[in-house]
């Protein structure tokens, strides 16, 4: 379970974390005594206090929840416990004193969060040595400093003379603190469909960290008109200068005016658009801005180390079994996002409650993505084996997990028959705040993967932001949510307002942004 | 623990009633435990950030303190001095803690600009005044009030006759959103209501006002045509000087190749004259045919010219002036359009709109100017021609009929 075994044993001596301006460099007096002993006394803390973190986020919950306390039978509860940091105890909160009377033991770690709990101060202790490794733990899941994304390394390849902090500091404008990303961007006449996915990308950590650390810099691209130049100086807009007011997104719109995108022709008009449209085209707009020039095809397998690959694009893999001759034959294909049809669901959820009492129907975002991606369906399909047309099962899973998981939850439907309309379906999907994708990719199917805990937490997503359509689907209009830390806003065109978890939780979504959490 | 026993969790707060069955004590213990958990992981996480923060101010303050004592000017040098104050000692570079930060330090400090945070908003929920002799950091509290925004801002509603649409009347609704963009709006408006600002095309330089910019976009650059983009081209090589003025106004793409020349000649010794009087670069273009327009007469040319005089006193850059010039444009043209119901102009309302502003200003500048108009003979004459190519002069050649 444990990635590396955590003998004393270990060769290095284990180290405090060297002082930084600005911050203390002990969490209290009492941490300051106790990694001021010697260094065997540093090296067993710090080798415990990894120890119990492994054993809070990589097990079984039942482990770190159970107390044994010195003089009476084990006990497991739901609230919180306290393992010691110098002994193997683990206490609940009442033993707590005692254990540290009798032992003179004085720092305990909250089994919830990882906390360092200090008897003297009777209080949490937020050391930087100890956060560090927590902060690493509930992030990456190891404690070494190498980045455990591949992806990121391309992304931000380190040039080591570039990350002395002289070399920074000459080379970087400190934004004022008042700059921080959250303006508004005005309605340019039924903009609203770009203005939400524009949020979102201003929001997106991983495409704010390639702007802002010049990824595309406008002033050395000589591409007129280009779209990733007007995203360069938007992003500076947001995060350097001190301005509140709405941003003018002028040079986007006659970005996109101008692109020559045959495949989006129609999307150019005046009129309110579709945002997932939008969302498209400005990423492979994006792509070929920065990437490697060849455009993304549906339905094929394409890897490039662009920015918008980076984010957005996972892969697929589809598996068709053949009912005759038990052929497997696998397809991978890459995608930008996921796209969850609702009708089906809507259909079905209707028939049942046709029969019950009409309560309002609503469905779940781990039923539409079960609906897609662990059932399988039939199909016809032309076996080699066989050499014949063949009745075949046809199951999908997600191979490769995106850094920023895109959701579209298909609420606009073209109605075949009686007028072809397309209409729009107001079913509320529930989402959660995180959200564990494992059960989606091909290696859940493998094998028993229930108890890998490190496995799910590499799987495991937070909200990013949320695109809403609020009324009909002619006359509508698009309002979105963005997290920034834990605070969740509420972006209206040019207005931001600050919005509750419930708002956003409550919300009927349209397009769902999910950040994997080892990035942030 | 407590499940086995009590008929309530570590929270004490969901209990179960009184003679419930065992499985009855057990959910209500349970979720009772789950609530104190949510609690508790609410409570760990502010308090990690109110901890933390404090304990980085005690760590600024006693490092101030330390720079400041010692003689060394290199900012980045660590000064070997000790220092002790309530909160912190600061020796040999490094910061030790003293106490409790939450006990010792009430204050937080900014740990980029070193600047006091402002603890509360200064409007809306939870308001308090701020002190105004202290010099706050500038990342505030964010604003919670119905109708502004996170930074205490609300903006004007958008004036009549501008596209009204449903979004436009909500925003009238706002409680304290000033209905008025009017005159001199925007010095009697506080500070924190802002207007819609205007931006420039950048295919025709010329400045729209944002909530139309989409429009705009669409006719002078989008698929409205390889004629409007050729027109704008041609625009921006004439008449680039002029730097967005609303007078700027281009002709209808099919217009401009279209007018035939002896229209231009016919025109140009007044045209000249015109010329003199309003100096904005894009007039000096010949082929403009609107600017000859309007221009027949003593009376209208009198009436340009204090229309320029005044945009031009105002300055190009003037973005207020601006919108208020587009809102009259929006005004006047329906009363325009209802003047002339045999006109063109019904054709395409809305492609003519962006374009025609400085012909319809000088009108609702000075409406006495219709009434000459037919007296102009030879001019009349080239405004028929182009009526059929353009919608766009048609709007200006229909009064007289």
């Amino acid at each position: 379970m444990a990635a590396r075994p955590a003998t004393p044993a270990s060769p290095k001596n284990s180290k405090v974390k060297a002082p930084q301006p600005g911050q203390p460099q002990y969490g209290c007096e009492h941490v300051q005594r106790l990694f001021n002993q010697d260094q065997a006394t540093t090296n067993t803390s710090i080798q415990h206090y990894k120890m119990i973190l492994r054993s809070i986020f990589d097990t079984t919950p039942l482990i770190p929840q159970t107390a044994k306390p010195m003089d009476s039978a084990a006990v497991t509860i739901l609230t919180p416990t306290y393992l010691c940091l110098q002994c193997p105890s683990t206490l609940t909160e009442e033993d707590r004193a005692k254990h540290g009377h009798k032992k003179a033991h004085r720092f305990y770690v909250d089994s919830r969060s990882g906390g360092v709990y200090c008897q003297m101060c009777d209080d949490i202790v937020w050391d930087p040595t100890f956060e560090e490794l927590r902060l690493r733990k509930i992030g990456t899941g190891t404690f070494s400093t190498n980045r455990k994304r591949k992806n990121e390394d391309e992304l931000f390849a380190a040039d080591p003379s570039k990350e002395s902090p002289q070399y920074i500091s000459t080379n970087t404008s400190i934004a004022s603190c008042k700059a921080n990303g959250l303006r508004g961007i005005y309605n340019a006449g039924a903009t609203c469909y770009q203005n939400v996915v524009l949020q979102s990308f201003l929001h997106n950590p991983v495409l704010r960290n390639f702007y802002l650390s010049d990824g595309h810099q406008s002033s050395n691209c000589e591409i007129p008109h280009c779209l990733s130049c007007a995203m360069d100086d938007m992003f500076q807009d947001f995060y350097a200068l001190e301005n509140t007011n709405g941003y003018t997104a002028a040079n986007i719109l006659s970005g996109f005016w101008i692109s020559d995108k045959k495949a989006f022709e129609n999307l150019v008009t005046t009129k309110e658009q579709d945002a997932h449209e939008f969302f498209q085209f400005l990423a492979e707009e994006l792509h070929e801005r920065n990437g490697d020039g060849k455009k993304p095809e549906t339905g094929s397998e394409h890897s490039c180390n662009c920015i918008i690959h980076q984010t957005f694009y996972g892969k697929l893999q589809s598996t068709t079994t053949c009912q005759h001759c038990g052929g497997v034959t696998n397809q991978v294909q890459s995608f930008l996002d996921l796209s969850l049809p609702l009708e089906n669901l809507t259909q079905k959820r209707g028939k049942k409650n046709s029969g019950a009492a009409k309560g309002p129907a609503h469905m779940t975002l781990t039923e539409c993505l079960d609906e897609e991606y662990i059932k399988s369906d039939k199909c016809e399909y032309r076996c080699h084996n066989c050499n014949s047309m063949q009745q075949a099962r046809r199951q999908t899973a997600i191979k490769r997990l995106p850094n920023v998981l895109s959701i579209q939850l298909k609420r606009f439907e073209f109605k075949q028959g009686r007028n072809e309309r397309a209409a729009k379906i107001d079913t509320p999907v529930h989402f959660p705040l995180q959200l564990n994708m494992l059960p989606y990719t091909n290696r859940a199917r493998g094998g028993d993967v229930k108890d890998n805990y490190e496995l799910a937490r590499s799987c495991t997503y937070d909200l990013l932001s949320v695109v809403v359509h609020v009324g009909e689907i002619d006359t509508g209009h698009y309002v979105s949510y963005c997290r920034v830390g834990d605070q969740w806003f509420q972006f209206n065109d040019h207005k931001v307002e600050l919005a509750q978890k419930s708002d956003v939780l409550g919300a009927k979504a349209y397009l769902l942004f999910y950040i994997i959490r080892s990035l942030t | 623990m407590s499940s086995e026993t009590g008929e309530t969790g570590k929270a004490g707060i969901i209990v179960a009633p009184e003679g419930a069955n065992s499985m009855d004590k057990l959910a209500h213990s349970v979720l009772d435990d789950l609530l104190y958990n949510i609690v508790h992981d609410l409570l760990i996480k502010v308090h990690r950030d109110e901890k933390m923060a404090r304990a980085a101010t005690a760590a600024i303050k006693v490092e101030k303190l330390a720079s400041d004592a010692s003689e060394s000017s290199t900012p980045d040098a660590k000064p070997d001095v000790r220092i002790e104050t309530d909160a912190a000692i600061y020796e040999e570079g490094k910061v030790l803690l003293k106490g409790n930060p939450l006990k010792t330090t009430k204050e937080i400090l900014c740990p980029r600009c070193h600047l006091p945070r402002l603890l509360h908003p200064t409007d809306g929920k939870g308001a308090k005044k701020q002190d105004q002799s202290i010099i706050y950091c500038k990342k505030h509290p964010y604003i919670e009030k119905p109708g502004y925004d996170i930074y205490g801002q609300t903006w004007v509603a958008p004036g009549p006759g501008r596209g009204k649409k449903k979004k436009d009347m909500e925003k009238k609704l706002d409680p304290d959103a000033s209905p008025a963009p009017g005159e001199g709006g925007a010095k009697d408006r506080p500070p924190n209501v802002l207007s819609f600002p205007s931006a420039t095309c950048s295919k025709c330089k010329r400045c729209i006002l944002v909530t139309r910019l989409n429009n705009h976009m669409g006719s002078c650059i989008g698929n409205s045509g390889r004629n409007a983009s050729r027109a704008a081209a041609q625009k921006i090589s004439n008449g680039g000087s002029n730097g967005g003025s609303q007078n700027n106004d281009n002709t209808p793409p099919g217009s401009q190749k279209g007018t035939p020349l002896p229209a231009s000649r016919a025109a140009s010794p007044r045209k000249r004259d015109g010329d003199e009087f309003d100096e904005d670069g894009d007039d000096s273009d010949p082929n403009n045919p609107k600017k000859k327009k309007p221009k027949p007469n003593v009376l209208t040319k009198k009436v340009i010219l204090k229309s320029k005089s005044q945009s031009q006193g105002q300055g190009p850059s003037n973005k207020k002036e601006k919108v208020k010039a587009n809102s009259m444009l929006s005004m006047e043209q329906r009363v325009d359009d209802e003047d002339s119901k045999n006109s063109t102009v019904q054709v395409a309302p809305k492609k003519s709109t962006p374009k025609g502003t400085s012909p319809i200003k000088k009108l609702k500048i000075n409406p006495s100017s219709k009434p000459p108009q037919p007296t102009s003979g030879p001019k009349k004459g080239s405004k028929r021609e182009r009526d059929q190519e353009s919608e766009s002069s048609g709007t200006l050649s229909s009064p007289p009929q």
